[in-house]
């Protein structure tokens, strides 16, 4: 079965200029993401995986090369228009959920909608859906702070996935968890891949989390060492 | 739930810092619509004078007296279309330490130029025919329960009687009204006959002459031509347009206008720090938030916006209660029968009120400019801290 | 107890060099303080230098002797007959030339004001060679006296500064009428300073006021006694006047204007104060919530809550403390020795100096104070109760 591309990456060049200090992450960098695969992608801190992470999330662009998402390239938008992409096609799972203290479970869901336009119901709907998906429903109501981590990893998932996007991105989504929790949103991602075909790329240091993914991607010093774990 | 109420959200997060900062834009606003009332109180005359009214005094000083024939020799200058005088008595009702307005007149042509002086049917009549009669303001007939037929004795703190007697017996013909209600109407007018047939400071005389012009056009032209008619004679003259007369008349008390608008700018500048720099936290705190927000998908504009929101709602809820506050210390300040008689006119102005709601805007847009730029230019890959 | 001590210095210390981390927000507040304080004081040496100049007017020595009801020199009327059986009262000086009384006349000229460039009531008293011998600190620092007879005017040192028009050698009109200035005098900081002084039978014939005066000025046998002329007065039908002392005279005069100046200066820098009180205690709570971590731990190893309780109030107090001496010395930048006038009681220019006294300095100072106690206190409370747990609790 041949899979559409995704992503494709084609010699991406990444440095930064720190003080005086120029820091090359990515040189000439190629990789290609098909679309329905759950990619993991590992290596020790300060390899370049958040880099990439936020390179495929239209958060950064590169020095040099190009990022193609179905074919065309995303690195020459503009802000206003990566804003929208981003809204589009991706959804955003961190570390630390990054949930909105002053909004309920709900309403922190429901957040990425106000980008679209739906009328109140249509929103409800999309919102008890996400919720019902990760086993929240019954906590809609709560605030974050009375939620335990894994339950706010959920919601932080439900809000990721409300608007139906392509593409879901997660950082570290159980680094701040214990085992028992963590297998319980690696579950959910991976029934979001299998069942409801998102593409998933998840940054990891947990080689127990990556063995939910269908590939895994170790990256060293901007480099891949490919070893493909599905197969 | 929309944008609006993301952004009630986040302005209620840290109630404490809300009450407080609400709690100081409304002492901002408060003194603003207290201070500027007054101020307005002060100026309230000026703006009630007519355009086309002009003042004649000595050049001396306004408290000289002029002789009564330069009415007659005005009124034979062109342009002028009206000429009237009246006298200062330096009236007082019993108690010598609370003065009062009172202008001894010659009633029918003072009634043709201050037209704004309503009276009753028959009033004027009735007025005009009774020697001792005196036409007293509504607010004053109020304040001391006087009513149409009332005899009152009015002293005068200058003038005396023949017989040593400072007293002058007066019957109340008719109560009057200022066509704007607003207007002051807290002092009386006698019959300039029975005033300067009784005291004994010589027979000839008035304190000052007002005249209406054809058109304020005219005004500057025939303020000259009266100057000049007179000039090198006894008594020179000054001749000004009503307002300037009593613009510069008010200017004597001090710069009243200078105090009350330097108080209002330390106060503003005072909150501007205040609620700026609570402003700035807010957003700093936030900064992860803003930055999620962002990665999500929110646009720079949008987030921009979202904290301009933010800070005009706060500047407006502090502004509204100050306000608030302010014409309810107002209206309690100005139904004190004391306050009334010193400040007739202290009233909240419509024009106090627009002036605030524009201050508002102007203070959120303040408070809440650099926070939003720094929220728009957030650099989210910082922000989150990661890598 | 000695170790309390040295818990409560070093937590001080701790905050106080903490500050710049919280410096805008600091800032903010001592700032806040610093216009509140100028503001109060601005007022406050307004009504003080108001007060002085007319307390400075008024002697005890000298009774004011007015038409009854009049209650302004401006507005009096009193004929030669009067002024004539007032010298026979009792309880007046009598020397050489007889008895110590002075008959005045005070009118009212125009003057254009410095700073506005508008036209102000400025009066020019007539006077004669014994009224003058009645002022205490009358003297001609300029030029010299008018001569009777003559239409000269001695102008006060103060009409010289806010008014123009009045210098040395210049001629004035009033009315067909031309005046020489001939010299300046002072009279201590008084209002007499900010009059026109001229002979009295010189004023009365240019301006048609034939023999009468205004007011009478009498030297008293026992000063601040005006019991026996008050008495003289009351038993001679053809007498119908009021008596003061010269020194109540000008406090009546000056009450109203430094009553109003007082009550308004204090009720705003109340209002501005309990702004200044909301942006310190804003800053206050965000020092200890900024701190928490700080204060838990040092609770976790044995600092006792006192010593974050005073730690808090101590940075507010600090804060409020710098601002109100930032603030006086604003006020005393701007606003000390100012020159300013207003109308006094009889309808002319009063001009005085705005002064700031050792009084103001301490009120501008204790309510810095309060501000910062109060600030300070209610989140040197909620300091004392940071949760020991709050130390192990990491937040990303």
């Amino acid at each position: 079965m041949s899979q559409k591309q995704l992503f494709e990456l084609n010699n991406v060049n990444k440095s930064f200029t720190k003080g005086k200090e120029e820091i090359t992450i990515f040189n000439g960098l190629n990789m290609s993401i098909k679309e329905g695969e759950f990619l993991a992608i590992m290596g020790p801190s300060g390899s370049g995986k958040t880099t990439l992470l936020n390179l495929l999330g239209g958060v950064d662009r590169p020095t040099a090369g190009d990022i193609l998402f179905r074919g065309s390239p995303i690195n020459n938008l503009s802000e206003g228009q990566l804003s929208k992409w981003r809204a589009e096609h991706i959804g955003f799972i961190f570390q630390f959920y990054n949930l909105m203290p002053m909004l309920n479970a709900a309403r922190n869901v429901e957040l990425p909608l106000l980008l679209k336009k739906l009328s109140r119901s249509q929103r409800r709907n999309s919102v008890d859906t996400a919720l019902k998906l990760v086993g929240l429903e019954a906590r809609a109501g709560h605030q974050p702070s009375e939620l335990s981590g894994g339950q706010q990893q959920r919601v932080a998932i439900a809000r990721a996935i409300v608007s139906d996007p392509t593409f879901l991105l997660c950082d570290e989504p159980t680094g701040d968890l214990d085992r028992a929790t963590a297998v319980e949103i690696l579950e959910i991602l991976q029934l979001l891949n299998r069942e409801f075909g998102k593409t998933i790329v998840m940054v990891t240091h947990d080689p127990a989390a990556a063995e939910y993914a269908s590939r895994c991607l170790h990256l060293d010093k901007g480099e891949f060492i490919e070893k493909d774990l599905a197969a | 739930m929309t944008d609006t109420y993301l952004v009630l959200k986040n302005l209620t997060r840290n109630k404490l810092r809300l009450v407080l900062n609400c709690f100081a834009i409304l002492i901002a606003f408060l003194l603003f619509g207290a201070l500027g009332s007054l101020q307005h109180a002060f100026t309230a005359g000026i703006e009630l004078s007519a355009d086309n009214r002009l003042i004649v005094v000595n050049k001396i000083n306004f408290t000289q007296p002029l002789p009564i024939a330069y009415v007659n020799k005005v009124r034979a200058i062109d342009g002028i279309s009206k000429v009237t005088h009246a006298n200062w008595f330096g009236a007082y009702y019993q108690d010598a330490r609370r003065p009062m307005v009172g202008l001894a007149v010659d009633g029918d042509s003072y009634l043709d130029i201050y037209d704004n002086i309503l009276l009753s049917d028959g009033g004027r009549e009735a007025w005009l025919k009774e020697r001792q009669g005196v036409i007293v303001g509504e607010r004053m007939a109020h304040m001391h329960g006087w009513k149409v037929g009332d005899r009152i004795p009015i002293s005068s703190n200058i003038f005396s009687q023949a017989d040593g007697s400072t007293v002058w017996d007066m019957v109340i013909s008719d109560i009057f009204r200022d066509k704007e209600p607003s207007a002051d109407t807290n002092f009386l007018l006698f019959h300039y006959k029975y005033f300067i047939e009784t005291q004994t400071f010589g027979k000839d005389w008035v304190g000052w002459m007002i005249l209406t012009t054809e058109d304020s056009s005219l005004n500057e032209r025939v303020a000259k031509a009266i100057d000049t008619n007179f000039a090198n004679s006894s008594t020179e003259t000054d001749t000004s347009t009503e307002k300037a007369f009593n613009r510069s008349f008010l200017e004597q008390v001090g710069s009243i206008g200078l105090i009350i608008t330097s108080v209002i700018f330390a106060a503003f500048f005072t909150i501007l720090l205040i609620v700026g720099n609570s402003m700035a936290l807010s957003i700093r705190e936030r900064t992860r938030e803003i930055a999620v927000l962002k990665t999500i998908g929110f646009a720079a504009p949008r987030i921009f916006g979202m904290v301009l929101a933010e800070s005009i709602s706060l500047a407006l809820i502090g502004g509204l209660l100050g306000l608030g506050v302010a014409v309810m210390l107002i209206n309690g300040a100005s139904s004190n029968p004391q306050l009334q008689s010193m400040l007739p006119n202290l009233i909240v102005p419509p024009s106090i009120l627009i002036q605030a709601l524009g201050y508002m805007l102007a203070l959120g847009l303040i408070t809440g400019i650099f926070p939003a730029l720094r929220a728009m230019r957030l650099n989210t890959i910082d922000a989150l801290n990661r890598g | 107890m000695g170790s309390l001590i040295s818990q409560i210095q070093a937590v001080v210390a701790m905050n106080l060099r903490s500050l710049p981390q919280r410096i805008w927000m600091s800032l903010a507040t001592l700032f806040a303080v610093a216009i509140v304080v100028a503001v109060l004081l601005a007022f406050l040496s307004m009504a003080n230098g108001f007060q002085q100049t007319v307390k400075n007017t008024g002697s005890e020595s000298l009774a004011v002797i007015l038409r009854a009801g009049s209650q302004a020199e401006l507005n009096s009327v009193i004929t030669r007959d009067q002024v004539n059986l007032l010298s026979e009262a009792p309880g007046i000086v009598r020397g050489d030339k007889g008895p110590k009384v002075s008959a005045e006349l005070y009118v009212t000229v125009d003057g254009i004001k410095r700073s506005s460039q508008t036209e102000v009531n400025l009066p020019l008293r007539g006077i004669s060679e014994s009224g003058i011998s009645l002022r205490e600190g009358f003297t001609i620092i300029e030029g010299r006296m008018f001569e009777p007879g003559k239409n000269e005017i001695v102008v006060g040192s103060s009409v010289l500064r806010e008014f123009s028009g009045f210098e040395l050698g210049n001629s004035l009109r009033f009315g067909k009428t031309t005046w020489t200035v001939v010299g300046v005098f002072e009279a201590g900081a008084s209002v007499f300073a900010s009059e026109l002084w001229t002979d009295v039978r010189t004023l009365q014939s240019q301006f048609n006021r034939g023999s009468s005066a205004q007011v009478i000025r009498v030297a008293l046998q026992q000063p601040g006694d005006i019991g026996a002329i008050t008495e003289y007065i009351d038993k001679e039908p053809r007498l119908n006047m009021d008596v003061k002392t010269e020194a109540e005279y000008y406090q009546e005069q000056a009450k109203a204007m430094s009553d109003m100046i007082f009550f308004l200066g204090w009720p705003l820098a109340i209002a501005m104060a309990l702004g200044a009180l909301a942006g310190a205690l804003n800053t206050m709570y965000n020092s200890v919530a900024q701190r928490a971590v700080e204060i838990a731990t040092l609770r976790a190893i044995g600092f006792r809550g006192v010593s974050a309780f005073l730690g808090t109030l101590v940075e507010s107090l600090v804060l409020a403390f710098i601002g109100g001496l930032l603030g006086t010395l604003a006020a005393f930048l701007l606003f000390d020795g100012i020159s300013a006038s207003t109308l006094g009681g009889s309808f002319t220019q009063i001009v005085f100096s705005f002064e700031l006294s050792s009084d103001a300095f301490v009120q501008g100072i204790t309510l810095a104070m309060i501000i910062g106690l109060v600030g300070g206190f209610f989140p040197a409370l909620k300091a004392s109760r940071v949760p020991v747990m709050v130390a192990f609790s990491v937040d990303p």
